[in-house]
């Protein structure tokens, strides 16, 4: 079931990770939701990672683009490094700038803007202007969907419809890193097909992608790795061939803490 | 009925449509900015009457300096206008927005009341500046147009400088409604006002983004200043009359419409002056409160809202 991914991506071999989290913790007021999560994200592969509901993926993901900097409210401690920047040191549009972005849970589109207007508002940072006409009609190559209902207000779109905006608009900030968080969440098995398969076309573009899946299957088959987090802690990690079904569901289930892969 | 009384009948009522919708023009100035704030950070600004009254004070104090036309005077006032509502809202507004007070560990509903509380106390500070720099005597912005009329036909006259407001009301929205809809920044405004908590991820700044919509409402109060200057006397306490002008026309149009502004105003000034014409001139405020009341009776979410 796994796709090959680039040799630099393989098993972490020598080259430099384009993404380091090294001891992360991350905290809502004074709960905490991560715990010394460390994890590595190499140039070209893709990521996924797994876990229950309140495992800690999504805040993961936020602490990642900086949407954990929320002074008393939420926080995070720990070294988040991309490309040999810190990214835990810098706002959420340093680090969109410096080329990570994320495709929120639930789409988060701008309701009451057009299809057009929600793609171009991705492409808002004077690095992301310079190319924004091609960059526009490689997404609209990509879904095709969307050049024909770009002055549709993205409130009337259907779910999948609205991902592929939702997908479009974090490309149009020209990122080298995306995160996706729940791809598939609400949205018919034939739909999520086709969005993965955009998504392959996105990786096979070279850009590196994280991915967080409900749907463990269709996880261990996109990724070149897989992290599991089990209550804000990562419980196993390793290439899917590495990983029998077995151990990532009894990770994902807690029932077997502390086994490594690779 | 004869045919004279039909037709005084007809000029009236004629009358009474073209000064109240000149009259609307005038209220929707009176009101974008009260508007777009609302629209853009869902901030109620109870400030917004007295940085109109600073706008006309403003342009007493330009035009004793340089005695130009009240209108060319706009040139110079704008800009000013612009430049403190854009560093009232970094330095101050954007500090206590909701979002900021959550962040310190306030509670949401008494986070909520921040903003509107610091804008209370901004037009309680602002109203008695103006008291100590100038005095409570009215004033007004002398200008050659205040008696000047345009007369349509024999009977059907309007007052010019109710024209040049409506000519101006039209262009302001105008230039508003490009800004909004085809610009960068002001694309990135309604981003943030649809989802301030993600459009950062889109690399939106939403201090600036908001400090703009800020700068953007004060200068247009500016401009409504000017006009209450051009055609009415003014004291330093007079805000929060024209507070209140401007939450019926909001109220009217829709909670943050922009174009719903405009015929808020029209709706507001034909009911006023059709009243006054029928009813009396004391008929005229009631007129409005009770068109304001019927709306949010039936509409309550304004003529024009999403």
């Amino acid at each position: 079931m796994s796709i090959s991914a680039p040799d630099s991506a393989r098993a972490g071999g020598a080259a430099a990770p384009l993404l380091e989290v090294s001891r992360l913790s991350a905290f809502y007021g004074e709960v905490s939701a991560l715990h010394d999560v460390s994890l590595e994200i190499f140039p070209g592969e893709v990521v996924s990672v797994i876990g229950a509901n309140g495992a800690g993926k999504t805040t993961l993901l936020k602490s990642i683009v900086g949407l954990m900097n929320q002074g008393r409210a939420a926080h995070i401690r720990g070294e988040i490094e991309f490309r040999g920047r810190r990214l835990d040191r810098m706002s959420t549009e340093e680090i969109v700038d410096a080329g990570v972005t994320m495709v929120p849970e639930g789409r988060r589109l701008f309701t009451s803007l057009s299809v057009e207007d929600n793609l171009l508002a991705g492409a808002h940072l004077p690095r992301a202007r310079a190319g924004i006409r091609d960059r526009l009609e490689q997404v609209y190559g990509l879904f095709p969907r969307l050049a024909e209902r770009r002055e549709q207000r993205a409130a009337q779109m259907s779910g999948g419809e609205q991902q592929m905006v939702a997908i479009g608009r974090a490309l149009m900030s020209d990122p080298s890193l995306i995160l996706f968080d729940e791809l598939s969440l609400g949205l018919a098995p034939a739909v999520v097909d086709d969005i993965y398969r955009r998504v392959q076309q996105i990786i096979d573009r070279g850009v590196t992608c994280v991915v967080i899946e409900q749907d463990m299957k269709r996880a261990l088959a996109v990724a070149a790795r897989v992290y599991v987090m089990l209550e804000g802690r990562v419980v196993l990690h390793g290439a899917p061939a590495e990983l029998t079904e077995a151990r990532v569901t009894a990770a994902y289930f807690g029932t077997e803490i502390g086994q490594h892969g690779s | 009925m004869t045919g004279e009384d039909l037709y005084w009948t007809f000029i009236d009522i004629a009358n009474g449509l073209l000064s109240g919708a000149m009259l609307g023009g005038y209220y929707a100035i009176l009101s974008i900015g009260l508007a777009i704030t609302f629209g853009v950070m869902r901030l109620v600004n109870l400030a917004h009457g007295d940085w109109l009254v600073v706008g006309a004070y403003g342009a007493v104090i330009i035009l004793q300096i340089l005695p130009i036309s009240p209108f060319l005077n706009l040139i110079i006032l704008v800009p000013i206008m612009f430049a403190i509502g854009y560093w009232v809202q970094r330095l101050l507004l954007n500090r206590v927005s909701a979002q900021s007070m959550e962040q310190r560990g306030m509670a949401p509903s008494f986070a909520l009341m921040a903003p509107i509380l610091v804008t209370f106390g901004l037009s309680i500070v602002l109203s008695h500046l103006l008291l100590a720099l100038f005095d409570s005597n009215a004033r007004n912005i002398q200008n050659a147009l205040s008696f000047s009329s345009i007369r349509l036909s024999q009977d059907l006259t309007i007052s010019t400088l109710r024209f040049i407001f409506f000519c101006i009301a039209i262009g302001i929205l105008a230039a508003v409604h490009l800004f909004l809809r085809y610009t960068h920044t002001g694309r990135a405004l309604r981003a943030a006002s649809d989802d301030a908590g993600i459009a950062p991820l889109m690399g939106i700044r939403t201090a600036h983004v908001y400090a703009v919509a800020s700068g953007l409402s004060i200068a247009i109060a500016g401009v409504a200043g000017v006009m209450v200057g051009m055609s009415r006397t003014f004291q330093p306490f007079d805000g929060t009359q024209f507070l209140l002008i401007a939450f019926g026309v909001v109220i009217l149009g829709g909670l943050g419409s922009i174009v719903g502004s405009l015929v808020g105003g029209i709706l507001l000034g034909v009911t006023q002056v059709l009243a006054g014409t029928y009813f009396g001139p004391s008929a005229q405020l009631v007129a409005g409160y009770m068109l304001i009341l019927l709306v949010l009776a039936v509409r309550p979410q304004g003529l024009f809202s999403r």
